[in-house]
């Protein structure tokens, strides 16, 4: 098939017309659409220090981590101990969970407060 | 099949302004003025009347959404048919037409009880449900080069790709119509002629 015929046989397309309701209901929907309240914006303002607690939250764990690593592989050099006694749970590292519970609680309860200010929950 | 001409321009500019000034009402010009080309073009992507005014329609609601996004540098006929491909796209990844894969759909032969006529609408038919068989990078330039009466450049705008791109994909979809339908171009001269006396 050469691409003069196809061009023929492609472009000769038939013409359809559209229903005569078409247009209204096209216009229903523009109405419809035009009448509906407009979306709720995001709350960035109450979002964001919650953003920004976390992500200094994540960076100094991330930091305390690679310090505890790096401490941890400057100790295995010099001392032979197995490596389950260094992971056993101390009274500091307790103290971090702790810590963390609160912080969950606390942010699970101010959560639960703005949102039955605003309705959601 | 675009018609609206460039006087229908400035109208469709001033329907816009007057949209986006708070007047939902001055939209039913541009669905009036444009609605016969995207319910085509919607056909074209689908070959099913009903879901084309469907998928049609969708377009005009997301035209009327989006329509502060248009900026003046393109033609309102150029965003529109972009924002309507965009549409139809999405829509046939969501339910794709009905159509046959490409190794399945045979040449028509030519059974001695058919009129001449008859046999090259059916084979004209053949081939434009191959074309919905190809595989969507190929099928859209095929769709929108036809529906833009052979304006490479208007099909290009229209999906947002080079022009080169275009041409490209335009030429690898016409080899595979091609291998699919290798008689065609012998016989159809013949038809032709029989089916003009």
């Amino acid at each position: 098939m050469t691409d003069e015929r196809l061009d023929r046989i492609l472009a000769s397309e038939e013409t359809l017309i559209p229903s005569s309701g078409f247009t209204a209901t096209v216009m229903d929907r523009i109405r419809e659409e035009a009448a509906a309240p407009p979306p709720i914006p995001f709350p960035w303002k109450r979002v964001l220090p919650g953003v920004v607690v976390a992500g200094a939250g994540l960076v100094w764990g991330a930091v305390e981590l690679t310090r505890l690593a790096m401490a941890a592989a400057h100790d295995s050099q010099s001392v032979t101990l197995p490596v389950w006694s260094s992971a056993m749970p101390s009274m500091e590292s307790l103290g971090w969970v702790a810590l963390a519970l609160a912080v969950s609680a606390t942010s699970w309860f101010v959560t639960r407060r703005f949102g039955g200010e605003s309705g959601l929950l | 099949m675009p018609s609206p001409n460039a006087s229908s321009a400035a109208e469709d500019l001033a329907d816009v302004e007057r949209v986006l000034a708070g007047e939902p009402a001055a939209f039913e010009g541009i669905v009036r003025r444009w609605q016969g080309p995207l319910v085509n073009m919607a056909w074209r992507y689908c070959r099913d009347r009903a879901r084309a005014e469907e998928m049609a329609q969708e377009a005009f609601v997301r035209a009327w959404r989006n329509l502060a996004q248009w900026r003046r540098e393109s033609s309102f006929s150029t965003w529109l048919f972009a924002v309507a491909a965009n549409v139809f796209r999405n829509e046939l990844k969501r339910i794709p037409a009905v159509s046959l894969p490409l190794d399945e759909i045979v040449e028509p032969a030519s059974p001695a009880s058919q009129s001449a006529e008859f046999e090259l609408r059916s084979r004209h038919e053949s081939v434009r449900r191959a074309v919905l068989a190809l595989p969507m990078p190929y099928r859209e330039p095929v769709l929108l080069f036809y529906f833009h009466e052979m304006d490479v450049g208007a099909a290009a705008r229209t999906m947002g790709l080079p022009e080169g791109t275009v041409k490209a994909r335009l030429s690898r979809a016409r080899d595979l119509l091609r291998k699919r339908f290798p008689r065609l171009s012998e016989e159809y001269i013949a038809m032709e002629s029989a089916a003009s006396n």
